[in-house]
């Protein structure tokens, strides 16, 4: 072979050779990754203790179209506030299903031990690009409990900017719920029923509809360090008692025993709750991510008002410490609440509702979670990565809760809530 | 507190020009560890336990809830 | 990653990259992929992968499943191809007319009396001979996507299969990202494109004779192919056959390089351009410098 330039020769016939349609990728054999976990949490005092199973499980379909479904079970047993509080005398109550009684001892907190519920939770998102900086993500939620049915539709629309470093969502989110209490829906601040009467009730089920709006931005900062910041504003329409709970009717707000003379003698001088129909919250959540030389840092605040009244201000921070092959993650988290406006101890007769039953006030509970209130929370989470993508975590958390119940007379506060959280986690592909 | 938040947002996007990194540059963003949401179930949990105990819910998306738990 | 693990690919996160590595062409096979995600390099990974193992499985000629096992098999009885083995055959036989015999895609027989072991068994003249029947693409009948062979004759794609393999890992990567992916089929390389910001891909090259001393590629797109192995040759009488042969005599090509590689736009350009090289012995240095192309002879 003479010495001679075949580089154009070459050429040409490697691009014949190669000229054929690109070879479709073969389309993605996409793989579930999926997370699944146990949660039992268990309150002090024979209060709530639940389990919870749940699995998650999300595949890319190729094209940046991602599915995504969830399935949570949540048994629940325990004893739950009914609202009332220790007297110094026994209270006797009727049971939500509206059957029995139930007599709890002076000096003690009313708690409702027939609480039962089961819950089943389905969810599904639907990712789906629009183009290389956009996409939608639809969502789609249903649960179900014997008293309560939920069913919600979301859409989150996402835009990138600045070589991806920004992102801007806009979601939306519809919930229409129906509640079934167990033995009717209570007539508003009219009395508790005595067992088996049948009376002060309004129809079985009500509904409430939820309407959320957010908007956020995130926010790569370096390459280290990642924010989020979301508006919020979330509109609830409806129903929104809690249909199990009671206010005390007093006529002596300094004893704060039932009222002795409330109607007729065969009454109990308890009444249910009335909250607004109609309820406006305002939540501003920030989010920050930082990596440090090894470990990751997790914090964010939540700043929340609502035209009940109620502002609160959350902290969450969690240190992921790395070691050599796993990890461990502490968690605090700090949350501090003031009361809703129409949060009160009990009612007293004559100013707050009439003896003829009437209501000269709008609104009132004594739901502890509607209190001025704090929860601390102390977590450790130990992850270990188990080869290919699977990670097994165990979880766990305290929880302490107290109600400032300034004011209240000596004996009555809300006790505190301790609660201990366990939680495992097994993800993996699939 | 609608004005301070639109003044953060605000800022927050004019921001956006100085930040940011270019594409080879996410490696450590690109982590599990380094997500806004890095463990999807202890934030599932999370959200439902506190719905159920506190007044206060949201903030990370929208939906969620749906529980008679509240 | 259970498709990863089923087909025992290996992915990992690199500084600012994704690395994947796998096993095939009794190579060991590399993707480095600027990708920010997993999951996108999982599904890059798992393409190439696919692409390559399908490569190997129709083209090699240790099986006998394939459409070179029917060719080498069809006793002088003509075998339809398909468009793919079609147009590798056709890229052969530009390459026969181009290198004036030396590139030849029926030599494989050659490996029958040449085992290039690191031994002195440089084969007796006649056997090298008797090969020769058996040898030259001048005597195969390739018209209409049809091949007629004479019995006894074989052909062997080996000689481009693995740039080809490469080439084409290349275009499904580009089909699936625009970010820059770099696929390294056991020193037979080529990128998609060029990385963001003006880095390279470096690459690891053995430089023969220097204690395996590792040199770098820095390779910003485009391709590199390495032909020559420093541990195939024959040694006699203070003579070094390499394993390289010319198909004309049946006989290892004097004084070639131990290494050539070459950079080009494709690894199938690349590579032909060194086994070329290689071909022409001492000459390997003079006919790169004429190509006008970029190489480094060991």
């Amino acid at each position: 072979m003479q010495l001679k330039k075949i580089k154009g020769q070459m050429a040409v016939a490697t691009c014949a050779l190669l000229q054929a349609a690109s070879p479709a990728a073969n389309a993605a054999e996409a793989e579930w990754d999926v997370d699944t976990s146990l949660l039992y949490y268990s309150e002090a005092d024979g209060r709530v203790q639940a389990a919870e199973p749940a699995i998650h499980a999300g595949r890319d379909l190729g094209d940046d179209e991602r599915i995504d479904f969830r399935v949570v079970f949540d048994a629940l047993t325990g004893a739950t506030p009914n609202g009332g509080y220790a007297t110094s005398a026994a209270q006797t109550f009727t049971t939500p299903s509206g059957d029995s009684t139930y007599v709890t001892a002076a000096g003690d907190s009313p708690l409702d031990d027939t609480f039962r519920d089961a819950r089943v939770s389905l969810g599904a998102d639907w990712t789906m690009s629009l183009d290389r900086m956009s996409k939608v993500v639809w969502g789609a939620s249903l649960s179900g409990e014997i008293d309560y049915i939920s069913m919600g539709l979301t859409a989150a629309y996402s835009q990138d900017f600045n070589n991806r470093n920004t992102t801007l969502t806009a979601s939306l989110g519809f919930n229409n719920d129906i509640i079934n209490p167990y033995d009717g829906v209570p007539i508003e601040f009219s009395p508790m029923r005595v067992a088996n009467t049948g009376i002060n009730r309004d129809g079985d089920s009500e509904t409430k509809t939820i309407t959320d709006f957010m908007i956020g931005v995130t926010q790569v900062v370096n390459r280290k360090t990642l924010i989020q910041l979301n508006l919020s504003l979330s509109l609830v329409d409806g129903y929104q008692n809690d249909p199990y709970k009671i206010m005390t009717v007093v006529d002596d707000p300094v004893t704060g025993l039932p009222a002795s003379s409330f109607l007729t003698a065969d009454d109990l001088s308890y009444v249910y709750e009335k909250r607004p129909d109609s309820r406006q919250k305002n939540i501003l959540f920030f989010k920050a991510v930082h990596h440090l030389e090894e470990d990751v840092i997790n914090f964010s605040y939540r700043y929340y008002s609502d035209d009940w009244g109620i502002k609160s201000h959350t902290l969450d921070l969690k240190y992921r410490y790395e070691l050599a092959n796993s990890y461990l993650q502490p968690h605090v988290r700090y949350y501090t609440q003031d009361a809703a406006d129409f949060y009160r101890h009990n009612l007293v007769l004559g100013t707050d509702i009439d003896t003829a039953g009437n209501a000269l006030i709008d609104y009132a509970s004594h739901d502890y979670r509607l209190a001025e209130l704090d929860t601390v929370t102390l977590g450790l989470k130990y992850g270990i990565p188990m080869g290919d993508d699977s990670e097994f975590s165990v979880r766990g958390e305290v929880i302490s809760q107290s109600v400032n119940d300034s004011g209240v007379p000596a004996g009555q506060e809300t006790p505190d809530l301790d609660a201990l959280m366990l939680q495992v986690n097994y993800s993996f592909l699939w | 507190m609608k004005r301070i938040a639109t003044v953060i947002l605000l800022m927050a996007l004019a921001g956006c020009s100085s930040m940011g990194v270019e594409p080879w540059e996410r490696d450590l963003l690109a982590k599990d560890s380094m997500q806004l949401v890095p463990d999807y179930f202890d934030n599932f949990y999370d959200e439902h336990i506190y719905f159920s105990k506190e007044a206060s819910s949201g903030g990370q998306g929208v939906g969620g809830g749906g529980c008679g738990c509240n | 990653m259970k498709n990863l693990k089923t087909k025992s690919l290996k992915l990992r996160h690199e500084a600012n990259y994704w690395q994947g590595s796998f096993s095939a062409m009794a190579s060991p096979c590399e993707v480095l992929m600027e990708v920010k995600d997993r999951a996108m390099a999982a599904r890059i990974l798992e393409a190439v992968a696919d692409e390559a193992r399908r490569i190997e499985q129709k083209f090699s000629r240790y099986r006998d499943d394939n459409i070179i096992y029917k060719i080498n098999n069809a006793k002088g009885q003509p075998v339809s191809v398909d468009d793919e083995t079609a147009r590798l055959i056709d890229f052969s036989d530009r390459l026969y007319q181009m290198s004036e015999g030396l590139f030849d895609i029926t030599s494989g027989v050659l490996r029958k009396v040449w085992k290039f072991d690191g031994s002195d068994k440089v084969p007796e003249f006649l056997a090298v001979s008797a090969m020769l029947d058996k040898i030259g693409w001048t005597k195969v009948q390739w018209k209409d996507q049809t091949l007629t062979m004479p019995e006894g004759m074989e052909i062997d794609l080996g000689g481009v299969g693995k740039e080809y393999a490469v080439d084409r890992c290349v275009q499904i990567a580009r089909s699936l990202t625009d970010e820059s992916v770099l696929v390294n089929f056991g020193g037979d390389l080529a990128t998609t494109g060029e990385r963001r910001n003006k880095l390279c891909w470096s690459v690891g090259r053995l430089i023969t004779g220097k204690d395996n001393a590792v040199a770098l590629f820095k390779l910003y797109r485009g391709a590199i192919a390495t032909s020559g192995d420093a541990h195939r040759y024959l040694l006699k009488d203070g003579v070094r056959y390499s394993h390289v042969l010319n198909p004309k005599t049946g006989w290892s090509v004097p004084d070639a390089p131990h290494t050539v590689s070459v950079a080009a736009p494709t690894c199938v350009e690349a590579g032909m351009m060194s086994t070329l090289a290689m071909l022409q012995g001492e000459k390997a240095r003079a006919f790169l410098e004429l190509q006008e192309v970029d190489f480094w002879v060991d």
